[in-house]
């Protein structure tokens, strides 16, 4: 009999499996969207290493992530929002930003200083979006204090973000790392980088950032997935607070954004819901993971989605509103006695979960 | 890991008799487990551990888990024979796709401590471990039908001397339908996090613990006043009574009376009662585990009952297995509430008015029809059923069938109906119309069959008729039972030429020279043979059960271990033709034929005469 086999990712067969079926499952969802058109745009705060800015966020329709269309992530169903097959022009794209910047006309009183560009894929992928519309987009914002742009970390090189902070604007690369743990991100996630290429994209951005000099800032802001599919509630939370220690340690990365899994449609999370094996993580192993590692050196922040509700993080639905509160209030202060302030009869199930949830039992509560 | 058997050069002669099947290649040696007690699909087992678990069982004290391999990379532990230890697992929740199943899917390492290998109820393989961790009974947990699928897939393909382990599902309302359908380990994980929201729990229900006034429970974490009564409260009640249901299963296994409790248990919830169902339509994976026979009585008190499989059974051999021998008339009677049969003073008083004239058959719920050679038949002298009056449609319908199928392979040159109006006048009056038959019935309308005008009917009905002798009885109700136990003509197959000694029902079988072949057991109404008798079944043409052993001569039990091969056709109860190249022998079998054959341990028959060859 053979051992353990823990290096199935390896061997290949562990990702042309997620593929396959993740394919299958996206194939069930027919849309298409208008390539003038961005996916989706709305104004915010954020915690930036410069404090609490105003946000546009804006997620530009460039096509859709080419990992998703050859299976991708098993809990990411946002490639269904993107056009159908081919690539968008540098026109089309550039009337997306002018969509953007009449809702921000519309909607606030001044132009946002922080401006965030995700797009379902890579921004700085010019297979995507091309070294002409980057430049033109770079341009535009020319007149803002700070930028994030979305990339996975293949991408990141230190003559693109160049392109953003010659005008003097701080510059973030957000990169969906999801997980410190290379077996995770492989197996649970389905995601093909590593956590090295991760630790050479900061490095890229860290030589941008001394090249820049005293005029603009560049770094990298890490995105975590809290809860990939087939881990248990604790399992989940110790490969969170890991994750976040070694995210802080490498240099160039100063925020970590950890996000907790929710159920999006048409994904393989969305099945293993659909038949009772999916919970989303509870709202209090997010505030739990927050105050372990409040003293890493760098901002971490979480931005729970559909808070409360069956298919987003949730705690018992009595208390959610509150933990979320004070999830978002530690977002802004980063200081871990707002959690103190709140407790809820379900803490004590949340521990026995904790204690008592195993692979072959869960999810324990619904 | 190939299941397939290497067949050696110059083997494959010894697998022609289609009899027996080629041996399953030993891959695994199960140490840790052993079933002492069956029950259907229901077993009481022991966990072979340092310290002895008596499962069905909580094992929460006694589980040491490696592991997630989603999560780390994790080493295969030292373990010890103190615990039993879950191996590093893989494991896939409902909703896994098959081919995230295949790809990932883990061999888990040979040990030698007790161990547990996680499988999916969807992708299991045998792994040679101890017990099996079911990974999505999360899903299967609350549906019947995805329930029972589930627990077949799994108990059908994991050896059957290994335990099944639910974990974080068990409830005190649930977990004798989940022991009945055929799991060993639980935990105690789902009532403590149930407690802990608040949910109190019984065999009945999960009640608010806000909405309760009173405790409805006396056990020690309930004698609490109520208003200190906190949630850690509830979970420790709730693992009490979760533990105390589990003392009733197990005592229910051992006594051979889970099914009737169950009947009842599973009303509290709908689920329940449709995994038990859905089992019932699982005649393969439940038959093969049913004893033929049992000291235990049966209750017929749900309409469920007629879909038990030793009633199911019974049906099946009366009208494919058992024939008529009798010239005379038919004359069919009510059944009565003493057993067997001809004890109770209702069928004295037939007897009194039929006067060996005619051939008795009883008419039941939910036996179907009792021939009268077979009265002593498990569970004909075995059930206890609810006496109204009333019938059902059900009942009407399944004893009208049985009744039917009886008819159309019996012929008789006169058929009495003997029975009163309530149910019986009805079943015997559909049958019939569906088979053209002109039958004569003896019981005025509203009157009684033990009423005066009654039997002085039945007797004129009969008047004519010539007696059966006892002779004629004695060899037709050993060729009857020998009918039912083993084949439709084993009677004739095995006892064309005999005669019968001592008194009914403990009728010795004995052949022309007086060598005795065979006794009736009144008990079970089956036959115990004697060396010649297993040696004139083996002869004959009725279907032998035959367990083959190593060279040995067994003395009191063969022990599994010793079993080369055995046919699939036994059952618990069965008589079995014990042979090896040492031994030939004659016993009952106290497990099914596979179980024998992978079993690693446990008496698999105990031997009442043996012989060195």
């Amino acid at each position: 009999m053979s051992k353990p086999t823990p290096e199935v990712y390896e061997q290949g067969k562990g990702m042309d499996a997620h593929n396959k079926v993740m394919r299958d499952i996206r194939s069930r969802k027919e849309a298409s969207y208008d390539p003038h058109e961005p996916t989706r745009v709305w104004l915010d705060e954020d915690n930036t290493p410069d404090g609490v800015k105003r946000s546009l966020t804006i997620i530009l329709n460039t096509g859709g992530c080419r990992w998703a269309r050859a299976g991708g992530c098993t809990m990411c169903g946002y490639v269904a929002e993107s056009v159908d097959g081919g690539s968008v022009s540098h026109d089309a794209l550039m009337d997306q930003i002018e969509v953007c910047l009449a809702h921000e006309a519309d909607t606030a009183d001044e132009p946002a200083d922080l401006i965030k560009i995700y797009t379902s894929g890579s921004f700085l992928d010019e297979r995507e979006v091309g070294a002409k519309s980057r430049r033109a987009i770079a341009e535009t914002f020319a007149d803002r204090e700070r930028m994030v742009v979305e990339s996975l970390p293949d991408f990141v090189d230190r003559e693109k973000i160049r392109d953003f902070t010659q005008y003097g604007v701080d510059t973030d690369v957000a990169i969906g790392l999801e997980t410190a743990t290379d077996r995770v991100r492989h197996d649970c996630v389905n995601k093909y980088f590593d956590f090295a290429d991760f630790e050479d994209a900061c490095a890229e951005a860290a030589a941008a950032d001394e090249a820049a000099g005293d005029a603009a800032d560049a770094g990298i802001k890490a995105y975590l997935l809290m809860k990939p599919p087939f881990l248990t509630e604790s399992d989940a939370i110790e490969d969170m607070i890991s994750s976040i220690e070694r995210c802080a340690d490498v240099s160039g990365c100063h925020t970590v954004s950890m996000n907790p899994c929710n159920v999006q449609r048409y994904t393989m999370v969305d099945d293993l819901y659909f038949q009772d094996g999916y919970r989303p993580p509870w709202l209090w192993s997010v505030a739990h993971i927050l105050e372990e590692t409040a003293a890493v050196d760098a901002i971490v922040v979480s931005d729970p989605v559909g808070h409360g509700s069956d298919r987003g993080p949730h705690n018992c639905g009595e208390c959610d509103d509150l933990v979320q509160k004070a999830i978002k209030d530690f977002d802004l202060r980063q200081d871990p006695s707002v959690f103190e302030q709140v407790s809820c009869e379900c803490e004590l199930t949340w521990e026995t979960v904790r204690e008592r949830e195993r692979s072959f039992n869960q999810p324990l509560t619904r | 890991m190939d299941l397939n058997p290497v067949e050696l050069p110059g083997t494959s002669e010894l697998f022609i008799d289609s009899l027996f099947r080629p041996p399953r290649p030993s891959v695994c040696m199960t140490e840790y487990f052993e079933v002492h007690e069956r029950d259907g699909a229901a077993r009481v087992g022991e966990l072979r551990l340092e310290s002895p678990v008596t499962t069905p069982a909580l094992v929460d004290d006694i589980l040491a888990d490696a592991g997630s391999l989603w999560a780390g990379n994790r080493e295969v532990p030292a373990g010890d024979d103190s615990q039993l230890t879950v191996l590093p697992h893989r494991a896939f929740p409902g909703g896994t796709a098959a081919e995230v199943q295949e790809s990932f899917g883990v061999d888990y390492p040979d040990v030698d401590y007790p161990s547990v290998a996680v499988v999916s109820s969807e992708s299991v393989d045998d792994q040679g471990t101890d017990a099996y961790a079911v990974s999505d009974v999360q899903s299967i947990t609350g549906h019947g039908a995805a329930l029972v699928e589930a627990i077949v897939n799994v108990r059908e393909t994991v050896p059957t001397d290994t335990a099944v382990y639910f974990s974080g599902v068990a409830t005190p309302r649930n977990v004798a339908v989940l022991a009945y359908a055929g799991v060993d380990l639980f935990d105690e994980t789902a009532a403590v996090v149930k407690g802990t929201e608040g949910r109190y729990l019984t065999t009945d229900e999960a009640y608010f613990l806000e909405d309760l006034e009173e405790l409805p429970c006396s056990c020690r974490a309930c004698e609490k006043p109520r208003e200190e009564f906190t949630r850690e409260d509830c979970a420790e009640h709730n693992r009490n009574a979760l533990e105390a249901e589990l003392g009733i299963v197990r005592r229910r296994i051992r006594d051979g009376r889970l099914r009737d409790y169950v009947e009842g248990q599973a009303r509290q919830d709908q689920w329940l009662t449709a995994a038990m169902r859905e089992l019932d339509a699982q005649w393969g994976y439940l038959e093969e585990r049913t004893p033929i026979l049992r000291d235990a009585q049966i209750d017929a008190a749900t309409e469920d009952t007629l879909r038990r499989v030793e009633i199911q059974r019974f049906a099946d051999r009366v009208t494919t297995r058992y024939r008529n021998r009798f010239k005379n008339p038919l004359v069919l009677v009510p059944c009565s509430a003493t057993k067997p049969y001809s004890e109770s003073q209702s069928h004295r008083q037939f007897h009194d008015a039929i006067q060996w004239r005619a051939h008795t058959v009883s008419m039941t719920s939910p036996i179907g029809v009792v021939p009268q050679e077979l009265e002593t038949t498990y569970p004909a002298q075995h059930y206890d059923t609810v006496v109204t009056g009333r019938w059902s449609e059900d009942e009407k319908e399944f004893v009208a069938a049985v009744l039917r199928r009886y008819l159309e392979r019996n012929d008789y040159p006169h058929i009495v109906a003997h029975v009163p109006d309530e149910g019986y006048r009805d079943i015997v009056g559909r049958v019939e119309d569906a088979l053209d038959l002109e039958i004569t019935y003896t019981v005025p309308e509203g009157g009684h069959p033990t009423d005066e005008e009654s039997l002085a009917k039945l007797s004129d009905a009969l008047s004519g008729e010539l007696k059966y002798s006892k002779r004629e009885r004695e060899h037709n109700t050993v060729r009857a039972i020998a009918d039912y136990v083993l084949g439709d003509g084993a009677g004739d197959d095995l006892f064309p030429d005999i005669q019968t000694t001592s008194r009914y029902p403990k009728i010795q079988v004995r052949d022309q020279a007086d060598t005795q072949l065979a006794t009736m057991v009144p008990n079970y109404g089956t036959l115990s043979f004697t060396l010649e008798g297993a040696k004139r079944w083996l002869e004959s043409d009725a279907p032998t059960k035959r367990v083959e052993i190593d060279g040995f001569v067994p003395h009191g039990s063969v022990l599994a271990p010793g079993v080369v091969d055995a046919d699939e056709d036994i059952r618990v109860g069965d008589e079995v033709v014990v042979e090896g190249p040492k031994a030939f022998g004659v016993g009952r079998a106290e497990m099914f034929g596979r179980e024998m054959v992978e079993g690693t341990r446990g008496i698999a028959c105990e031997i009442r005469h043996v012989e060195e060859k």
